[in-house]
């Protein structure tokens, strides 16, 4: 299972700091999603071999307005793991959606953010995963939590309906706010989202992110498209 | 009063309760007593809080190094209520804490042989380069909490290029 945070200066701990507490969570990787204009610097293979767990680099674009974030996706698709994109208003959540190069929709619910069934199917058409945001649950209190809590489980009534591809996370901005995936997954159970729908939004990450290094390897031609043995290198 | 026969009394579980905070909080065992009870009843409700417990046992912080550990009795089959309540103590008394399960038992014993004792307590401050700026950091088991002006930073002796020894 893998954990999607945002590592300084994004958040006030380092990526180090951040895959060695995931890793003493038996978290198996990290996903470092800090937005454009606060990246990090880290040599993400020398961290993973150090504390034993995948560190995987990616990017979280939380732009203005539609044409911004177009251009961002463009510029960093060929570089990254795995490209988020912070929803929230019904522009953006359609913009990501509907573009296949975006990965997740990140926090589809908040602020004046909504998602409907032409999302959803816009969003399995594409392959873009919305993100079951847990942070509020985890670090709000009131009747803030209990509208964060009702927007999570409409979000899973429709995701359940269409089999829309979801991602989970607590969305950490320091190793204090991880939290281990067996404790998500009993959190998730009182939500209503059952342990196992929580547990396997947490493993999409790394699935996911597999999948992407696939693609994005020289290997990798076209889909479908393989060298075959006859084939000598030249 | 005359206790209850066996069969009537109630079964336990255990819980091993891993806190982390940053260098200088100071956490006591009210304080955390407190968090459990209202994460408890706010996660649970009345009816569901009073049903799990959350009862503190034992607690132990170490306001040096930010880490500490406790003990917390939950009524047996009760425990993911618990564990998911406990995930939601996000500060104590106005300080981030992490707070992770680290084991359950069915018996106090078993729980402490287990499950506490088992992280390194012993912190020392030490200089460090950070955003190039020589900070005072705590340093704690490869994890360096760098003091900033207002606030901490979490790093670890990774995000350094020497060696802090």
């Amino acid at each position: 299972m893998y954990e999607a945070v945002h590592a300084h200066p994004d958040g006030q701990s380092t990526v180090a700091r951040l895959a060695k507490t995931a890793a003493e969570f038996s978290f198996e990787g990290v996903v470092v999603r800090n937005r454009a204009d606060e990246r990090a610097e880290f040599d993400a293979e020398r961290i993973g071999d150090e504390y034993g767990i995948d560190v995987v680099e990616g990017i979280e674009i939380d732009a203005d307005d539609v044409e911004q974030a177009s251009g961002a996706v463009g510029n960093y698709r060929t570089d990254e793991t795995i490209i988020t994109v912070a929803g929230g208003t019904p522009a953006m959540n359609r913009f990501a959606v509907e573009n296949e190069k975006v990965d997740v929709l990140a926090r589809p619910m908040t602020a004046g953010g909504d998602v409907n069934h032409v999302l959803a199917k816009a969003a399995v058409e594409n392959g873009v995963r919305f993100e079951f945001d847990l942070s509020g649950v985890l670090r709000t209190h009131g009747g803030r939590r209990v509208r964060i809590i009702q927007s999570l489980r409409k979000l899973a009534d429709i995701v359940d309906h269409y089999d829309a591809p979801y991602v989970v996370s607590a969305s950490p901005q320091s190793h204090l706010e991880l939290r281990a995936p067996r404790d998500l997954a009993a959190l998730g159970e009182q939500l209503g989202l059952s342990s196992s729908f929580v547990e396997a939004g947490l493993e999409e990450w790394g699935r996911m992110a597999e999948r992407n290094r696939r693609i994005q390897s020289e290997s990798f031609i076209e889909p479908g498209v393989e060298r075959g043995r006859y084939e000598e290198e030249h | 009063m005359k206790h209850l026969p066996k069969h009537l009394r109630p079964r336990w579980r255990y819980l091993a309760v891993e806190i982390e905070s940053w260098p200088d909080a100071s956490i006591d065992r009210r304080a955390f007593q407190r968090e459990c009870w209202y994460a408890g009843q706010n996660l649970l409700g009345d009816p569901g809080s009073a049903r799990a417990e959350l009862s503190v046992l034992q607690f132990e912080f170490s306001a040096d190094a930010g880490v500490g550990e406790a003990l917390v009795k939950v009524r047996h089959g009760w425990t993911d209520e618990a564990r998911a309540a406990l995930a939601c103590i996000d500060e104590i008394d106005g300080q981030p804490v992490g707070v992770r399960v680290s084991g359950i038992s069915g018996t106090i014993r078993a729980a402490e042989e287990k499950y506490l004792g088992r992280r390194g307590q012993d912190s020392e401050e030490r200089n460090v380069v950070f955003g190039n700026e020589e900070r005072v950091a705590v340093v704690r088991d490869e994890s360096v909490d760098v003091r900033l002006d207002a606030a901490f930073a979490g790093t670890t002796d990774l995000d350094y290029d020497y060696d802090l020894a």
